[in-house]
């Protein structure tokens, strides 16, 4: 029986090993080709730092960085803004049309970026917002906000009735009630909608792709995947660009995971 | 500013007749839309108005600058007999097959994972990692590795394959299988947390008295924990069949930019050829509303299924 149980948690440990590797390799190759010189790297032998002084030659790297931590934070901001005080109304304030308001606004949360992003392009260029941080940070508002609401809505919705009522009875207003009492409790909730969000900007692509085409703005993800119609960058300089480009996000995955892992299950499990 | 707000919302909306007997009530439900109205305003805007403008837009001849042509149906059916449409369908079809792959590994693995053997939190940690990186990153890694001097092909070299040089991105009809193998890969972080979600809500107990009356290991796993899974293996469908769908832009554009030929162009990135490649606005609208169509149906089927046994 020992014998068959000890086998058993072998062939675990083997399994989930091979998998660490699957699941590793993409990062431990980036980090070894990025500290090897394109000779050194078709040698396989060698390490040095040229890639990466090749590579801030090439690519704005700071201003890049600077630009999507711009981006993603402001956005972040409204994110939070609209999702706080929506959830705050249609959670717990609940009036004659909060469920159909929620409703569509859960339904907004269906629609794949491509279907809109035509007519929002041509919106926003015909306003003139194009190639102004602003234009991508408030489509990235407008698609990250209805998840984030149907989040808080659920959250708010689990808080106890009685924390209105008594302080109504102690004189605060609504807006008080807000500020003083519901954000408070709801920073669980914040937290994970802030983790969710930020993976999610600092890693996309194609609204930094349409509305900020000028090198000056561009956040690091459109920086790195437009590099090769400008100039060749060879692979261990791509992999230096993609390791600072991750970097980043897997930082706040690490210190955050427990809040993204909750987010994803939230509304799946109770 | 806020009170005027307040006043317009208050003279706009019809007056429930209770709730405005009582000045409290009213008092709570002016509260409600005025803090409701910032999220109103930027997703109604920003969201509702353009997926409403893609609808319209889907009936006409538009390059984005004249006024569009009203043509009707017609937009339709254009897009459906235009061979280069059907192809794109087609390998939107094709991803479909990578979708069973994508949530059997992961579901796999939870299982292992669940045993809890000493140092599960850190597998699950790794396995969990490639989420928080973007496709950009992962295509460019994926490039190498499906490269003639990657490590695809040294894997071959070395188990005596060497003679075989699959090269599986220079060839449109093996392009695609690039690309669903990198899905599988990234997705698989997200469906096993689904999985090992679902199996913590299974109650310990269950397996406690199915080890009493006798049930081995294997029993205990087709007889108690799939069936107690469904729920969550329909969902890991869905949700990967949403990302296949309108998730992995950055990924083709990076990875392949759709080719070679026609041969990685799925539905989102045909959108954008479309629009922002070749002008035809219209053409993207229309593939935006088959798009939009597809992705909400499935998406109704989610909400269903989450609902159903609350």
């Amino acid at each position: 029986m020992i014998w068959r149980r000890r086998a058993a948690r072998g062939l675990i440990y083997a399994t989930l090993l091979l998998v660490t590797v699957v699941m590793v390799y993409p990062f431990w190759f980036m980090g070894r080709t990025s500290l090897r010189s394109l000779s050194q790297y078709y040698l396989g032998r060698g390490y040095s730092l040229t890639s990466w002084h090749d590579l801030l030659q090439a690519l704005p790297v700071a201003r890049e960085l600077f630009n999507s931590t711009l981006i993603t934070t402001c956005a972040i901001a409204l994110i939070l803004t609209a999702s706080t005080t929506a959830g705050y109304a249609l959670g717990t304030l609940r009036y004659r049309f909060s469920g159909t308001v929620f409703l569509v606004l859960a339904s907004a949360m269906m629609v794949p970026m491509q279907s809109m992003i035509i007519p929002e392009f041509v919106n926003l260029a015909r306003i003139g917002f194009i190639n102004h941080y602003y234009a991508a940070i408030l489509v990235y508002a407008a698609l990250g906000s209805p998840f984030a609401t149907f989040l808080m809505t659920t959250y708010f919705r689990r808080l106890p009735e009685d924390v209105i009522e008594a302080s109504l009875i102690d004189g605060l207003g609504y807006g008080k009630i807000f500020f003083r009492i519901m954000l408070p409790l709801a920073v669980p909730a914040i937290v994970t909608v802030a983790v969710l969000q930020f993976i999610q900007i600092w890693d996309d692509l194609l609204v930094g792709l349409l509305f900020l085409q000028t090198p000056q703005q561009r956040p690091i993800t459109v920086g790195l995947a437009t590099i090769p119609s400008q100039h060749f960058l060879d692979v261990p300089e791509l992999m230096a660009g993609s390791l600072v480009s991750a970097l980043p996000a897997v930082i706040v995955y690490l210190v955050f995971q427990r809040y993204l892992i909750r987010g994803l299950t939230m509304g799946m499990s109770k | 500013m806020s009170s005027q707000a307040e006043a317009t919302i208050a003279s706009d909306t019809p007056r429930p007749r209770r709730a405005s007997r009582s000045p409290l009530a009213r008092r709570r439900r002016n509260a409600g839309l005025l803090f409701t109205l910032p999220v109103v305003a930027l997703v109604g805007s920003l969201l509702i108005l353009p997926i409403g403008q893609t609808f319209y837009y889907s009936f006409t001849n538009w390059n984005g600058f004249e006024p569009a042509q009203w043509i009707g149906l017609s937009a339709y059916q254009n897009l459906f007999s235009n061979p280069e449409f059907v192809s794109v369908i087609e390998n939107n079809g094709l991803i479909i097959l990578a979708i069973p792959v994508a949530v059997v590994l992961p579901l796999a693995v939870a299982f292992l994972i669940n045993t809890h053997v000493r140092g599960w939190r850190i597998f699950r940690s790794v396995f969990f990692l490639p989420t928080a990186v973007s496709w950009v990153v992962i295509a460019y890694v994926a490039r190498n590795f499906f490269d003639d001097s990657g490590l695809l092909q040294s894997l071959l070299d070395h188990v005596g394959l060497g003679f075989w040089h699959p090269n599986l991105l220079d060839h449109e009809h093996s392009a695609l299988v690039a690309v669903m193998i990198t899905f599988v890969w990234s997705m698989f972080g997200t469906n096993m947390i689904v999985f090992l979600s679902g199996m913590s809500t299974i109650d310990q107990e269950i397996y406690d008295a199915a080890r009493v009356d006798g049930a081995g290991s294997l029993a205990v796993m087709f007889r108690i924990t799939f069936p107690l899974l469904r729920r969550f293996v329909q969902l890991a469908f869905i949700i990967s069949l949403i990302t296949a769908f309108s998730a992995l832009f950055s990924l083709i554009y990076v990875m392949t930019s759709g080719g070679p030929g026609y041969g990685t162009t799925t539905l989102e990135f045909f959108i954008y050829q479309q629009a922002f490649t070749e002008g035809n606005f219209g053409v993207a609208a229309t593939a935006g509303v088959v798009l939009f169509l597809g992705v909400f149906g499935v998406s109704m089927l989610l909400i269903r299924l989450l609902r159903s046994d609350d």
